[in-house]
């Protein structure tokens, strides 16, 4: 492989070391204080702004939700200072795997693998028949 | 000259910049915002692009040179009037074919990664492809050599568009004077492109000049009203640069599989991002059209938007 790049590459890679390194120390993300149920709501309404929310779960920390919307269940994830979020079926949502109080529900998307999702117990005990 | 390179001579700005960004807004001088894991993505896409540009530019280099063996007229390199001509037209290349790159989604799965931050920062700018020489997007620019345009000349058209497109990046300023707003594509202009919010979908394609798409019926200016929100419709929940770089060609892939039909596959590939034979995914233009029927006439028309832009400096945050 030619030096001259092999030079470029490890500087390049150095410097966005060192930039990455300067985005952490600034601490200038987003305030991230963790969900409450009406910013939970507020964001399901951008990406869904035709479904309503028939019920809603918040995850431990704020760090995430999962709502019920008829026949389909609606995914907060949060993914650093934002969330992403995506619509299943709710059957795919209730028989996700629960294990040490983590909901690991499978997206089976590239861009979104998963959600993993702290709850105390699942299914919810107020969980609507 | 067939050697500048404008990006490779401005990379030591690239950093300098971010890093001055970086410390604004630290010192809260300058409106920016940045997540390590964010900046890292974003870092990691501009140096794997560059790697990957070296995999096809030989095969660019080598067609834009047979192209131009072909040439119709003879441009000299040295004359200021073609230099002004091929600022112009390959600024209206760049239009087209960002236009491309977000209305038909074999050219989104190459474009989206550069959309797929839920920041705006001097870092995105740097969020690039990895597979455009791939999706052959390059090819647009050929005409410019038919018609008599060194290769060089090209190339270093294309760096200086891209360099102008760097700075424009940034929360960090607010609204230029009114004269370049009206000219020259701006960070109030290309934030809105970098929104997801249904009126500002699929608006502000410029590369330098903003009046291409005031000509073709593509401009929405920054509303005070409005704030921008980041990314794209449906939010990568990862930061993993392989997944970011490969999700919309692997989405493709998915939906190749389930293609009942030949049509089916073919606008699968090349029709509108969102489409989907039963309707179930909605387009960007659905989801403007969605959004406007639940809006009055007033609140969705150019003029108003005009009407309701803020003033120059409402939204700045440069440093007093």
């Amino acid at each position: 492989m030619d030096k001259a790049f092999l030079i470029q590459f490890t500087g390049s890679m150095a410097a966005v070391a060192v930039l990455v390194g300067l985005a952490a120390w600034a601490r200038i993300g987003r305030p991230s204080p963790g969900l409450d149920e009406a910013r939970a709501r507020d964001l399901l309404a951008e990406d869904f702004p035709d479904r309503q929310v028939d019920q809603l779960w918040i995850a431990r920390e704020g760090r995430g939700a999962l709502a019920r919307s008829g026949a389909c269940a609606l995914v907060l994830i949060q993914v650093g200072d934002g969330y992403a979020a995506r619509r299943l079926s709710w059957c795919q949502a209730s028989s996700a795997m629960f294990r040490n109080g983590q909901l690991d529900i499978r997206l089976g998307e590239v861009a979104a693998p998963r959600a993993v999702l702290a709850f105390d117990n699942w299914p919810p005990k107020d969980l609507a028949a | 000259m067939d050697d500048i390179d404008p990006v490779g001579l401005a990379v030591p700005f690239f950093i300098l910049a971010i890093v001055l960004e970086l410390l604004l807004g630290r010192l809260g001088w300058a409106q920016a915002r940045y997540e390590p894991k964010d900046t890292f993505t974003s870092l990691a896409m501009g140096l794997g692009s560059s790697v990957a540009g070296l995999a096809t530019a030989g095969v660019i280099f080598a067609a834009s040179l047979w192209v131009y063996q072909h040439r119709l007229f003879d441009i000299p390199m040295t004359a200021v009037w073609a230099w002004v001509m091929i600022f112009l037209l390959e600024d209206k290349t760049y239009y087209w074919f960002h236009r491309l790159s977000h209305e038909r989604r074999f050219w989104w799965a190459s474009h989206v990664n550069h959309h797929t931050s839920q920041h705006y920062n001097l870092s995105t700018a740097l969020r690039q492809t990895w597979t455009g020489g791939v999706a052959g997007t390059w090819l647009l620019w050929l005409p410019l050599s038919l018609i008599g345009f060194p290769p060089a000349m090209v190339a270093i058209q294309k760096g200086i568009s891209l360099v102008y497109q760097f700075w424009i990046h940034t929360e960090a300023i607010g609204r230029m004077p009114r004269w370049f707003e009206a000219v020259f594509n701006t960070p109030s202009h290309h934030r809105v492109h970098h929104a997801r919010n249904p009126r500002y979908l699929d608006r502000n394609y410029a590369g330098i000049l903003i009046i291409w798409d005031r000509m073709f019926g593509t401009f929405q200016s920054e509303l005070e009203s409005e704030p921008c929100r980041y990314g794209v419709v449906k939010n990568l929940a990862t930061f993993n640069p392989i997944r970011v770089a490969f999700h919309e060609w692997a989405a493709i892939g998915g939906d190749l599989l389930r293609a009942k039909s030949l049509r089916e596959a073919a606008l699968y590939v090349f029709g509108a991002p969102g489409w989907s034979p039963d309707g179930s995914r909605e387009t960007s233009h659905q989801i403007r059209a969605r959004w406007a029927a639940g809006q009055g006439p007033e609140q969705v028309s150019p003029a108003a938007a005009e009407a309701t832009a803020p003033t120059p400096d409402a939204r700045s945050g440069s440093p007093a």
